[in-house]
């Protein structure tokens, strides 16, 4: 009869070495990984950041990711109809007005900027050239007046610097959608049949004001977005989900408990710090431990100068000066009773 | 008494009472700044109206095994 492994039997021992255990087990099937991933041309809309670089990115707790991504889940009917996803979509979709322009000629001796929409452009994002001047007015507080597909813009100057510096501005200006939010493409859960939009932005903090988007469940992959919009212990389980979805992707597959400690011990804080030199290994209490990682020489002379003490607790100070790890049997220490003691007998 | 999170990746967030503090910390033989921490401005720690020093227990789930996890909010 097979022995049924009892719960208890994978619970972590007391001195278990825990950190080491999750280092070794993220790290070695680590080296398997693909060290560079490639793009290639022509495929969906965004590929995102995957393998060992994105590892690093999260791990290293990168304020930006190199390639953001939102999975906006939809209420109501936007869930279901592909219309109404369209609709959403259209919403959060940022559109720059260099995309809507065709020609832009600035006049420096009257002061004057005439643009020429694209009316192809117009259509295909559902605006008219009265909204995008509405728009422009409203952004920049700038006189516009409207003319079939062109917007003639009369400025109070006839600086040039001036004129140009404005000419750049309104060709960045965000027309329609969210700032920062890229561009929404509607997709299809093959499992459940829901509809679901996927955009190469974290701007989550907008993106969950548009109506018919799910608050509760629109995801980003960029960390620190989730930490700002719902705390720590989102970030904690966004960077464990993260960790796990890229191993996943590369068929590695790693013990989610091991991925959770080290999200656990990255959000420790109350704010998401790296494991790296300016985040855990630069902040050990121990002298030597931190002189054993990087900059040793920095941390030997600042702890010789403001007399620090190491009260070589920890696992490295000790391997450093060849002393017994206090970890699993060298945790504990024997000690005899006095009254004990003398019943010992001296061999003879 | 536990209320809904406002996403499903945040956990059901409470302020600890005075008393249960005193037990956890007795029972886990930690002090205070040994939990781990939260900031008072931290967008949970804002809805629940929690100071420094409050502890906030939080209703883990990894996985289907759940389990009660402590941050003591500091300031910040």
């Amino acid at each position: 009869m097979a022995k049924e492994k009892k719960d208890d039997e994978f619970k972590v021992k007391f001195s278990e070495p825990v950190g080491m255990m999750a280092a070794q087990s993220v790290g070695e099937p680590g080296t398997q990984m693909i060290l560079r991933s490639f793009h290639f041309a022509g495929i969906e809309s965004a590929i995102a950041t995957s393998g060992l670089p994105r590892i690093v990115e999260l791990v290293d707790a990168k304020k930006k990711p190199a390639t953001p991504l939102s999975t906006i889940y939809l209420t109501g009917s936007a869930a279901k109809d592909i219309e109404a996803a369209e609709k959403v979509s259209r919403k959060i979709t940022e559109v720059k007005m260099n995309t809507l322009v065709r020609r832009i000629v600035e006049n420096f001796s009257k002061g004057t900027i005439k643009i020429l929409l694209s009316g192809q452009e117009l259509e295909s994002e559902e605006l008219t050239p009265k909204q995008v001047a509405d728009k422009l007015g409203k952004l920049m507080k700038l006189d516009c007046s409207v003319e079939g597909f062109a917007i003639t813009i009369s400025m109070h100057t006839k600086n040039l610097r001036e004129i140009r510096a404005v000419r750049v501005k309104i060709m960045r200006a965000v027309i329609s959608g969210i700032d920062g939010a890229g561009k929404a493409v509607v997709q299809k859960d093959n499992k459940t049949g829901e509809l679901y939009l996927i955009s190469a932005g974290s701007n989550i903090e907008s993106i969950i004001t548009v109506e018919g988007v799910d608050k509760s469940r629109t995801y980003t992959n960029d960390v620190f977005a989730m930490y700002r919009q719902f705390g720590i212990e989102a970030a904690r389980n966004a960077l464990a989900r993260e960790l796990k979805a890229t191993l996943d992707e590369q068929k590695i597959s790693v013990d989610i408990r091991h991925l959770l400690l080290i999200a656990d011990a990255m959000t420790a804080s109350g704010n998401i710090k790296g494991v790296g030199r300016h985040g855990l290994s630069g902040e050990k209490h121990s002298v030597f431990a931190r002189a054993a990682y990087e900059e040793t020489i920095k941390h030997l002379i600042n702890a010789a100068a403001f007399g620090e003490i190491d009260p070589m607790r920890g696992v490295t100070e000790n391997i450093l000066v060849g002393k017994q790890i206090p970890v699993g049997t060298g945790s504990v220490k024997l000690a005899i009773r006095k009254e004990d003691m003398a019943k010992v007998k001296p061999k003879a | 008494m536990a209320g809904k999170s406002d996403h499903e990746i945040v956990p059901v967030h409470e302020i600890l009472r005075l008393k249960e503090v005193n037990e956890l910390l007795q029972e886990k033989h930690i002090a205070l700044e040994n939990l781990p921490k939260i900031m008072e401005s931290d967008p949970q720690c804002r809805k629940l109206g929690a100071k420094p020093g409050h502890v906030i227990k939080i209703s883990r789930n990894d996985n289907g095994n759940a389990y009660l996890y402590y941050r003591v909010v500091v300031e910040g």
